[in-house]
């Protein structure tokens, strides 16, 4: 009664969520005293599987017809069973979308409680407490969990990988459930958008160019910057206005909001209209001459110097410790 | 097509940090100054909602679970021409867990009965639980979309069909749905919520709000006042921010950027 | 008199003998008067058929009363109607225009003279008045209306300015005026010429044409018979001309000869920024702004009519002159054409010469086959043309230069607002970044979407009260949200604060309870959450009992000084510039006698459009500049000519597009003085021209700074 289920959909791969889910997985596991089982759905993944085995104490790989795309409906009917069958204390799911479409009715079909993109688990006293982010980042709340299971979806990245391993490798179990013929949602069409034209809002990493930058040239040095950390580039309006990048990658008052991880402000001095679309940002950076541009009053780091002589050289550091 | 749109009054959630206060009980924010508005995603759906309206006709009755001051809240949507509204006045715990609000919002789309289609924000401003959508479905037992984007429908009657995009991590998916079911809303270019226009404000004023207590639809009604049977804010605090910008150390410009090179990896290895 | 009856001398001449005094016969050589009192009579009924048909479509706007304070509006009508004030600005106009206009004046008191000497025996056509007034003066004013001619001909056929309408109308009223004053000196001249009149010289012109024509025709009696049959002729052929145009002109620009005067009785008495016209929200069937033509109030219909084309005010428009679609001149004149057109469409179907009194009525009477021509709402004047499109007044900076340029008192800025007010208030229908200024002012009470600062913020570390814990205290001071929310403003708020502080005045700021004045609303067009916010802030003060208030931005001392009256918000207001010019002039704020030395600043100021133009405050900044800086230096335009930062009515909440910005404008401007610092009073123009200096001053160090930071820096 004191088992962690893991549940993580095959079609993502042994990807930094993954790890995150099983890590978190292992240590609560371990916390509670209980087993770690990891649930697998769609079709069999051999890598992610492998992986996991190798940290969790069973494997259930849900790899049928049915289960091959995902499907809302079908999704969650197997995640019910499955999880109900192990009886948990707590499930873990990362904050995809189809993890956060699935978590809070995956609780209420198993009569559990659910809280979503966790970003510390507790387990203490036998109740399992989750710390997540509210108020847009303004305020930390610590939320107990009423219910058993406890199904949480995490903020899967902030969460380390695990690093010790099982004692032995877990066994791979197939399985065969038996699904309704649920046809009352499906999906008919999906559509991946290259990472090229991903949307501003959505990007983790955002590095913005200035009129500072004095022309367009010196975005293509960002660009190659921002191929190096998985950045999206983005321009304030003087540089949008300069025609030195497509106006649809404007930020600021009068361009998009986005609220990356982390922002990176390139010869940006950081007037309000610019910060106005920045507010949701988790951390702000900034590259500038000027110590006194007002964008050092919304950094948590920065770097007093002229982009031109930081920038070759960040992209050499960021180069090599990417390796 | 009968559309019931929940809604969520909140704080507004644009009060600059500084103007960020928690409660003695660290349990809650302190309204002060600041306003309360309309969750966007619930403004989001209702102008899905609006839309969809338009093309196919029907009827949208606005549905909120809250406070006297959730009126408001129903009033702007009866100015941005919801037909109807409800409000369920809450006269319990101010911030009743998802479970709750999916309770109680579910039997009142229940009375409210005949609906097609039930549409949540996809998460609030505020507490952000992202559940409310998904659990009312539970309640309903229907089937449920979430991080829908934009909504059309076929046919009449039982005939009916729904045509969902929702988006996903890396692009979009589209769904066939029949109804009834419930979907969440997320925002796109599409859906930035119209400004009502001054004259529907006006007449808005005077329109009628049904307004129903927690006896009325039938629920159980000192637990949902209690309102944290499924989990329970048992701490809340304003993260340590290091307001001051740290400027990189180094001798040379090559340590400095070796260290900032260092910071920017840190940063992208949490997210 | 019957010439063939009389003596050769006299055969077809004035008999002057025995005549001892100056004087001369009226209507000499002409038959059949009568029929001249008939053409009067007819051109009299077509002139007042024209002018009723216009006071008719005038009455079918909205009531405004515009006759209050007469002794005031006659002051106005001598100084600007008689005494020409305005027009004479521009020195083209100055000349032509007062040499038509002086010599109309002249010539139709002399017309008079002589009808009152005719037809009521008055005998006022003798002696030196005849010989000074009627027959000199007359002559070289008449002279002087050909050469205004001349130059307007110049003007409009050569020299072809952009501002001006180029229409056939304008040149046949040129031509007709010339027609006028030469036959008039044709008949004059034929006459001293025939009749050898011994007081001719005293025509000087006419005595040319006397001499020119004896000297070419020769004084033998055939001549003589032949310009007496010219002068016939001719005369009948000025009484056609005169009696045609008099007959013709309400229906032509000319009508501005009553319009105007008309126009500038009735124009507004108080500051252009008390302008903008409450909305009656408690009655539902109130218009909220300008859709039809019957949503203006009379006035606007006049302002219509009172257009003489001249296109001061587009030519001063600074949206215009960055090359944006409005032009306050063509929403005037197309508006004028849509009123008469519909005016003669409403007569067409037999409705014309009803009651004006239903203005539901009205409006279905207005046919729908126009849609076509009146764009998707076949009413609605918005979008009916390019100067009325939504995209023209969304670039008004609602600066009031095109107001204070019109010769007559024509009030273009309210009509453009009252458009706002339709889109806004009906269709919901305005630019994504207004929206959410708006948006903001509504749930925020500030219209800075996303800002992070708080309304306390430039007080970090200073002894600042808020009224709520200084009751006693004498001076309120409005810190607006310019000033409070944006960074860069931050600072002149805490120098004003400081030397608020220094002088020794005792006062408080409302700081969490402040909220907008409802300036940028009710610029843009949504007067309800003007209103709103308007209510609320008065409740507030008053609930405080406050008095005197400072304000840092022109916005907010325009809005509490001239608008919050009209919500029963009566207090004391003065701008910060005014205020510490107050305080030094008192000496509770004292300059170090060596600073100015050290100070080699080269500044010059720019007025901001609420503080200048539209509340008449030029001279406090400039007296704060000038002490605070050693030289100072004017931009060309300035004071009630200055051209706005591009950020008022809203504006700074439009991305322009960016080969259109007014503050680029403003900017170069600002530059070609070679000024170090550009002084502003304005927490909106501080953040507009910093904007434009930055994108235009190159390597130059050039600095945006207020007023109140100059002073400040010039104490310590």
């Amino acid at each position: 009664m004191n088992d962690v289920a893991i549940c993580l959909f095959a079609e993502s791969g042994y990807d930094r969520a993954a790890q995150g889910v099983i890590g978190a997985g292992r240590r609560l596991a371990g916390t509670l005293g209980g087993r770690l089982h990891a649930i697998t759905i769609g079709t069999h993944n051999p890598e992610l599987n492998v992986r996991i085995a190798a940290v969790a104490d069973s494997v259930i790989s849900a790899d049928q017809v049915e289960l091959a795309e995902y499907q809302p409906e079908l999704c969650l009917d197997a995640l019910a069973q499955l999880c109900g069958e192990l009886a948990p204390k707590a499930v873990l799911l990362s904050n995809d979308t189809y993890s956060q479409e699935l978590a809070p009715r995956l609780a209420h079909k198993l009569g559990g409680s659910a809280v979503g993109d966790g970003i510390e688990l507790i387990a203490q006293d036998g109740a399992i407490r989750v710390k997540r982010s509210v108020y847009g980042g303004k305020a930390v709340a610590t939320i107990e969990l009423k219910r058993s299971p406890a199904v949480i979806w995490l903020r899967a990245r902030a969460f380390e990988a695990d690093s010790a391993g099982s004692a032995s490798v877990a066994t791979v179990r197939q399985t065969r459930l038996n699904l309704p013929s649920g046809d009352r949602t499906r999906i008919i069409e999906r559509k991946a958008e290259s990472t090229g034209e991903a949307r501003l809002e959505d990007a983790r990493v955002i590095i913005s160019g200035g009129r500072g930058l004095g022309g367009p040239e010196a975005f293509k040095d960002l660009q190659e910057l921002a191929g190096l950390v998985g950045a999206q580039v983005a321009a304030s309006r003087a540089a949008c206005d300069s025609g030195w990048y497509p106006p649809s990658w404007q930020v600021g008052q009068t361009g998009k909001k986005v609220a990356p991880g982390l922002y990176l402000a390139v010869a940006i001095r950081g007037a309000s209209q610019h910060m106005a679309g920045i507010s949701d940002a988790k951390v702000i950076a900034a590259i500038n001459i000027d110590p006194d541009a007002p964008i050092f009053k919304h950094c948590q780091f920065g770097i007093v110097e002229d982009y031109k002589k930081v920038i070759p050289l960040l992209r050499e550091k960021l180069a090599a410790l990417q390796k | 097509m009968n559309i019931i749109i929940c809604l969520k009054q909140i704080l507004d959630p644009e009060i600059p940090v500084r103007d960020f206060r928690i409660g003695p009980d660290k349990r809650e924010a302190v309204r002060g100054n600041a306003n309360l508005v309309t969750n966007i995603f619930c403004e989001n759906a209702l102008e899905t909602a609006l839309q969809l309206r338009e093309r196919t006709g029907g009827k949208i009755t606005a549905l909120a679970f809250g406070a006297e001051s959730a009126e408001d809240t129903l009033r702007k949507a009866l100015a941005m021409k919801a037909d109807e509204a409800v409000l369920v006045l809450n006269d319990g715990h101010p911030h009743p867990d998802p479970f709750t609000v999916a309770q109680v919002l579910a039997a009142a789309v229940r009375k409210i009965g005949a609906c097609d289609l039930v549409m949540t924000g996809r998460e609030s401003g505020d507490w952000g639980s992202g559940q409310t959508g998904g659990l009312i479905a539970e309640e309903l037992g229907l089937p449920c979309i979430s991080f829908v984007d934009h909504i059309e429908a076929r046919g009449e009657g039982t005939d009916a069909s729904l045509f969902v995009k929702r988006q996903t991590d890396n692009g979009w998916e589209l769904l066939n749905a029949q109804p009834p079911l419930v979907v969440t809303i997320t925002n796109n270019e599409f859906n930035v919520p119209r400004i009502p226009k001054t004259r529907d404000i006006m007449i808005s004023a005077r329109q009628p709000i049904t307004k129903w207590t927690l006896e009325e639809i039938g629920v159980n009604a000192a637990e949902v006042r209690a309102g944290q049977s499924y989990y329970e804010v048992v701490d809340l605090a304003i993260p340590a921010k290091d307001v001051a910008c740290q400027f990189v150390s180094g001798d040379t410009l090559e340590q400095k950027v070796e260290n900032l090179a260092q910071r920017v990896i840190e940063v992208t290895r949490s997210l | 008199m019957n010439p063939t009856t009389t003596t050769n001398q006299a055969i077809i001449g004035s008999d002057f003998s025995g005549i001892s005094y100056p004087t001369r016969e009226v209507l000499w050589n002409i038959d059949n008067v009568w029929l001249m009192y008939v053409m009067f009579a007819v051109s009299s009924v077509i002139a007042g058929y024209g002018i009723y048909r216009r006071v008719s479509l005038w009455r079918r706007g909205l009531p405004e009363n515009r006759f209050d304070r007469p002794r005031y509006r006659l002051l106005m009508l001598l100084k600007h109607a008689l005494g020409q004030r305005r027009t004479v600005r521009e020195k083209s106009a100055a000349f032509f225009h007062t040499f038509i206009y002086t010599g109309f004046i002249i010539l139709t008191v002399a017309t008079t003279v002589v009808f009152l000497h005719h037809d009521f025996g008055l005998p006022l056509m003798e002696g030196d008045f005849y010989l000074y007034f009627q027959s000199f003066i007359v002559d070289v004013f008449g002279a002087l209306v050909l050469v205004g001619v001349g130059i307007a001909a110049v003007r409009r056929l050569v020299l072809r300015p952009k501002k001006l309408v180029y229409t056939d109308e304008s040149l046949l009223i040129l031509a007709m005026i010339f027609l006028i004053v030469l036959t008039g000196f044709l008949i004059e001249g034929w006459r001293i010429a025939v009749t050898f009149d011994p007081w001719g010289r005293w025509s000087p012109f006419g005595y040319l044409v006397a001499s020119a024509s004896l000297s070419l025709m020769g004084e033998s009696i055939k001549s003589l018979e032949a310009m007496a049959t010219a002068h016939r002729i001719t005369w009948w052929l000025h009484a056609i001309i005169v009696f045609g145009f008099i007959a013709w002109a309400p229906y032509t620009k000319m009508i501005h000869v009553i319009t105007g005067p008309l126009n500038i009785y009735t124009a507004r008495l108080e500051p252009s920024g008390a302008i903008l016209k409450k909305i009656d929200f408690e009655n539902p069937e109130a218009p909220l702004g300008v859709k039809t033509l019957t949503n203006f109030t009379w006035k606007d219909l006049v302002d219509f009519d009172a257009c003489t084309e001249c296109g001061r005010c587009t030519s001063v428009c600074p949206a215009n002159a960055v090359g944006k679609e409005l032009s306050p001149r063509d929403i005037i004149l197309d508006l004028r054409n849509l009123m008469h057109a519909e005016g003669l469409r409403i007569a067409d179907r037999g409705q014309f010469w009803l009651p004006i009194a239903d203005l539901k009525r009205k409006n279905s009477a207005i046919n729908p086959q126009s849609a076509s021509r009146i764009g998707r709402n076949p009413q609605s004047v918005v979008g009916a043309f390019p100067s009325t499109s939504p995209e023209a007044l969304w670039s008004c900076t609602t600066c009031g230069a095109c107001m204070e340029a019109c010769p007559v008192f024509i009030e273009q800025m309210p009509k453009i607002i009252d458009m706002r007010r339709y889109l806004v208030m009906e269709e919901s229908d305005f630019p994504d970044t207004i929206q959410e200024a708006v948006t903001s002012l509504e749930s925020r009470g500030h219209p800075f979407r996303g800002t992070q600062s708080t309304r306390l913020d430039w007080a970090d570390g200073l002894d600042v009260k808020t009224l709520a814990g200084a009751r006693d205290a004498e001076v309120l001071f409005w810190v607006g949200c310019g000033g409070a929310l944006v960074e860069r403003n931050q600072k002149v708020v805490r120098a004003t604060a400081q030397l608020l502080e220094k002088a020794g005045v005792k006062f408080a700021i409302l700081g969490r309870e402040e909220k907008c004045t409802g300036d940028p609303a009710r610029r843009v067009g949504n007067e309800f959450l003007f209103e709103r916010l308007a209510k609320e802030n008065i409740d507030k003060l008053n609930g405080y009992d406050v008095k005197k208030i400072v304000t840092l931005c022109p916005h907010c001392f325009n809005t509490i000084r001239n608008e919050y009256p009209q919500f029963g918000g009566h207090y004391e207001v003065y701008h910060h510039s005014e205020f510490l010019v107050m305080l030094v002039n008192e000496g509770k704020l004292k300059l170090p006698a060596d600073k100015l030395e050290n100070s080699g600043l080269n500044v010059t100021y720019h007025d901001p459009c609420y503080l200048g133009r539209h509340n008449g405050v030029y001279d406090a900044p400039r007296q704060l500049v000038q002490i605070s800086s050693r030289s100072f230096v004017e931009m060309k335009q300035n004071r009630e000519n200055g051209f706005c930062c591009g950020g008022g009515g809203g504006m700074s909440f439009v991305d322009e597009p960016k080969d259109k910005r007014v503050n680029q404008e403003r900017a170069r401007q600002a530059l070609v003085t070679g000024a170090d610092v550009v002084a502003v009073g304005c927490p909106f123009c501080l953040t507009m021209m910093e904007d434009g200096i930055n994108a235009r001053k190159g390597e130059r160090d050039v600095r945006v700074m207020d007023v109140a930071e100059l002073l400040w820096q010039s104490l310590i």
